[in-house]
C-alpha cells in the first residue's frame, strides 16, 4: 500500500465526511470518529521553520509573525543562505593615523597604496557577510544592500514609502476600537442599573454621586473619554501621471519585470522593477494542537519544542480503529454479477476486538435520537480549559457555536449489495513480538468466510453484488457497517478505573474498481 | 567519426583514467576531470577551456546531426571556467566563459551558452535558443533573470581538487605541450 496512491478504503467520519484511515482522529471521550473538519485548531508554539527557534506569541505578533533572523529571496522565496567573504582592510589604527593626516574619503579611497608604502601597515583581512540564494543565485550585492560585519541580526529593514501613513492608520483604528468598547461598557452600565438591596439616599432625591462631586467642588470623578485620533483623510486624486514617452518605442525586457509571485512576496510596495526586491522575512510556522468540539479534549497535543516532532497526545485513528485494506475482488467486476471481495483487518489496539460486519446500522444505535445526541454533546462551561498560552494573549476561541453543528447524513454513495457476515469473529491483540513468532497456530474452527489470519490480522471474504444497471467504467462502491468492541482505558467518570467496552461501529465505503468493459 | 580515439592533455590539467572519453579531444590547462564523466565527440572535435571542472556522470556531447558525418572543422569549443555538475548533460552549440551547469540540468543542441549563465538543478533546455549573457535559470518553471553579481572563482575548488584526485584515481598523463611543440617547430 503506498502513501502515495489514493486509499480506496474510505471511512465516514462522524461529521458525515469520507476519508480514508490516516487522515481521522479518533475521540477516546466522546467515542467518536472525528476529521480536520470537526476539530478545533489551537496554535500550540510559533517557530521558524529555519532557524528551529521557537517564538512565544506575544513575540511573534510583535514581530509580525516574521522570524528575526531569517530570509526569503525576493526572488524565488527560497531561503536566503549567509556567505561569508573576506576582504583585505588596512589595520585599524593605521587608518585612524591616515584619516588624521589626510582627508577621509581619499584615505578610503587608497588604501592599498598606503600599505605598500607602509611596512607597518600590515593588510589584514576581514570577515563580510552578504545574504545568498542558493537557488537563483540572487545576492543582496544585486540590490546595493552593503555587505554586514556579522552574520545575522544587522541587516537593514526595508520600510515602504507609506509606513508612516500605515502606522497612522493602524494607531486610529486601535483608538476607534477602544472608544467603542467603552463606549458599549457605558451604555451597558446604564441599561442594567445596579439593584441595590436597599434603596440609598440618591435614589429617592435625585442626587447623583456626579452631582454631589459637583456641588462640592470636586472635579468630575468619570474617566476621561477615549477620544479618536484625528487623521487627515485619504484624498483621492485623478492626477495619476502619464506613460513615459518610451514606453511604445523601447522593447520591453521582461527580465526587469517582476513576477506576480515577486510581488505578493513584498505587498509593501509591490515592485514591478527587479531592483527594488528587498529580502523578506521569513514567516512563522505553527505548531498546532487539534482539539474535539463536542467534549473539548485534546485529540493531537505536539511536544513544545520545535526540532521535535512527537506528540504529547496523539489521538490518530489508525491506533484504535480497526484499519481495513482491500486485497483484490475475486473476479473481474460485471454489473449483476455476485462477486467477492478480500479485506484485511488488523486490529491497532492491546485488546483483542470482536467485529461483525453489517449492511445497515446496528439495531441498538438506532434509539439514539438527535436531540439525545445533541444533548449529550453539550458542552460544560468548566471543561473549557484554554491552554495558559491562548489566555495569555487574551484569546477567547468562541467553541460554543461549534456544537449546534448539525449532524449531517452520511451520503451513501455504494452503488453495490453486500452480503453481510453470518456471525461475528474475534480479531486478537496486537502484539509485536508475535510478528517473529514461528507459525505453530493451530487449525481452529473457524467461520467460513476468513480465509487467513495471523496475530492481529486477518483476512476475510466478503460477498457483493455489483448493481445491475452500472455501465461500465464506472467504480463500485462497496458501502457497508463494521461494528467492533473497544476497550476504554479512560473513563470520563473519575470513580470507576477498569477500562469499559463499547460497542462501536464505522460506515465504511470501498472503491472495488470500475466495471469491466463489456467485450 | 575517426575510429580512434584522439585526446590531447596539456600540462596541469588532472583527467582521471576512469573518464570515458571518445572522438577527438583537447583538454587545456587547469581541467579537472572527475572519474566517470564523459565527453563524446561524434561531430567534431571538442576543445575544452582552461580551468573547466567536469564532475561525476557528467555528459558532454558533440553529437552527431542527422545525415551529417564526421568534420574536423566542426569544433565544439568550450570556454574557460564553465563548471559542470554532477549529472549534468550539456550537448550545447557553444559555450563561452564562467557558465555553471548544476547538477542534473539537461541542455540540448542548438543551445547558445555565452558568458556568465547559470542553468540551474534539474532545469532542461531543448529549444534551440541564444541566452543573453549572465542569464540565471533556475526553478521549476525554467525562470529566468539577469545575475547581477558575477558569479564566484572555482580556483579554490580547482586546486583543492588537483591536490585531492592524484591521490585516490589514476590519471591520464598529459601528452600535450604546447611549449615543446612550439619549440620543435
Amino acid at each position: 500500500m503506498s502513501f502515495m496512491q489514493p486509499s480506496p478504503v474510505k471511512y465516514a467520519c462522524s461529521c458525515g465526511i469520507l476519508n480514508p484511515i490516516n487522515k481521522l482522529f479518533f475521540c477516546r471521550h466522546c467515542p467518536k470518529l472525528r476529521c480536520g473538519y470537526c476539530v478545533c485548531t489551537e496554535i500550540e508554539s510559533h517557530f521558524c521553520s529555519n532557524c528551529l527557534e521557537n517564538i512565544p506569541s506575544s513575540e511573534a505578533r510583535h514581530k509580525k509573525n516574521c522570524c528575526a533572523n531569517c530570509f526569503d529571496c525576493p526572488c524565488c522565496q527560497h531561503t536566503l543562505s549567509a556567505r561569508a567573504a573576506t576582504v583585505p582592510v588596512v589595520r585599524k589604527s593605521e587608518e585612524t593615523k591616515e584619516g588624521e593626516s589626510k582627508e577621509s574619503p581619499a584615505a578610503a579611497a587608497t588604501p592599498p597604496a598606503t600599505a605598500s608604502s607602509k611596512p607597518s601597515a600590515i593588510p589584514t583581512t576581514k570577515k563580510i557577510y552578504y545574504l545568498s540564494c542558493l537557488s537563483c543565485r540572487w545576492t543582496t550585492r544585486d540590490v546595493g544592500i552593503p555587505d554586514q560585519g556579522v552574520a545575522s541580526g544587522t541587516w537593514p529593514e526595508n520600510e515602504c514609502l507609506y509606513q508612516a501613513r500605515f502606522n497612522t492608520l493602524v494607531d486610529y483604528y486601535q483608538s476607534i476600537v477602544l472608544q467603542e468598547k467603552q463606549e458599549k461598557l457605558e451604555f451597558m452600565r446604564r441599561k442594567a442599573p445596579k439593584q441595590h438591596k436597599f434603596p440609598s439616599l440618591t435614589d429617592r432625591t435625585g442626587l447623583t454621586v456626579s452631582l454631589i462631586r459637583r456641588q462640592i467642588g470636586w472635579h468630575e470623578k468619570s474617566i476621561p473619554k477615549a477620544k479618536a485620533i484625528s487623521i487627515p483623510p485619504a484624498e483621492a486624486t485623478a492626477d495619476v501621471g502619464g506613460l513615459p514617452d518610451d514606453i511604445f518605442t523601447e522593447p520591453l525586457n521582461l527580465r526587469n519585470i517582476t513576477t506576480i509571485a515577486q510581488r505578493h512576496g513584498q505587498p509593501g510596495d509591490e515592485p514591478t522593477a527587479v531592483s527594488n526586491l528587498y529580502p523578506q522575512r521569513r514567516s512563522l510556522w505553527i505548531k498546532r494542537s487539534l482539539r474535539c468540539r463536542q467534549c473539548e479534549h485534546n485529540l493531537i497535543k505536539p511536544e513544545y519544542h520545535p526540532t521535535s516532532i512527537k506528540y504529547r497526545i496523539q489521538l490518530f485513528a489508525s491506533y484504535h480503529v480497526p484499519e481495513v485494506l482491500m486485497v483484490r475482488c475475486e473476479q473481474p467486476l460485471q454489473p449483476g454479477k455476485a462477486n467477492a471481495i478480500l479485506l484485511k483487518l488488523s486490529n491497532p489496539t492491546m485488546y483483542d476486538m470482536t467485529i461483525r460486519i453489517l449492511s445497515g446500522l446496528p439495531p441498538e444505535e438506532a434509539l439514539i435520537s438527535p436531540e439525545a445526541f445533541q444533548q449529550a454533546c453539550k458542552i460544560k462551561e468548566e471543561v473549557v480549559t484554554s491552554s495558559p498560552l491562548v489566555r495569555g494573549i487574551g484569546l477567547t476561541l468562541s467553541r460554543q457555536n461549534s456544537t449546534r453543528e448539525v449532524k449531517r447524513e452520511v451520503e451513501d454513495v455504494s452503488n453495490a449489495e453486500i452480503v453481510p457476515l453470518e456471525s461475528e469473529f474475534v480479531l486478537s491483540q496486537r502484539d509485536d513480538s508475535k510478528e517473529f513468532d514461528e507459525d505453530v497456530q493451530l487449525p481452529t474452527e473457524e467461520p467460513k468466510f476468513i480465509v487467513w489470519r495471523k496475530g492481529n490480522k486477518v483476512l476475510i471474504r466478503l460477498q457483493f453484488t455489483p448493481a445491475d444497471e452500472l455501465p461500465p467504467s464506472t467504480d463500485v462502491m462497496l458501502g457497508f457497517f463494521m461494528q467492533y468492541t473497544y476497550v476504554n482505558t479512560v473513563s470520563n467518570a473519575s470513580d470507576k478505573k477498569e477500562p469499559t467496552t463499547h460497542a462501536l461501529h464505522s460506515r465504511i465505503f470501498i472503491n472495488a474498481g470500475a466495471i469491466e468493459k463489456a467485450n | 567519426m575517426p575510429t580512434e580515439n584522439s585526446i590531447k592533455i596539456m600540462p596541469k590539467a588532472v583527467v582521471c583514467e576512469e573518464s570515458n572519453l571518445r572522438g577527438d579531444i583537447t583538454f587545456s590547462a587547469g581541467c579537472v576531470v572527475h572519474p566517470s564523466a564523459t565527453v563524446i565527440a561524434e561531430a567534431g572535435p571538442i576543445i575544452i577551456g582552461e580551468n573547466c571542472i567536469l564532475e561525476e556522470y557528467t555528459t558532454i556531447a558533440h553529437r552527431l546531426q542527422a545525415g551529417a558525418s564526421w568534420n574536423a572543422n566542426n569544433i565544439l569549443s568550450i570556454g574557460t571556467h564553465n563548471v559542470f555538475e554532477v549529472g549534468c548533460t550539456v550537448e550545447a552549440a557553444r559555450i563561452g566563459d564562467k557558465n555553471v551547469f548544476e547538477s542534473k540540468c539537461f541542455v540540448g543542441p542548438g543551445v547558445t551558452v555565452p558568458s556568465g549563465c547559470v542553468v540551474g538543478a534539474g532545469i532542461r533546455m531543448h529549444t534551440a535558443q541564444l541566452l543573453p549573457e549572465n542569464t540565471i535559470v533556475y526553478g521549476q518553471q525554467a525562470l529566468q533573470r539577469e545575475g547581477i553579481e558575477k558569479q564566484s572563482s572555482q580556483t579554490l575548488q580547482i586546486d583543492f581538487l588537483r591536490k585531492v584526485l592524484p591521490n585516490y584515481h589514476h590519471l591520464r598523463k598529459p601528452n600535450h605541450d604546447p611549449k615543446k611543440a612550439r619549440s620543435v617547430v
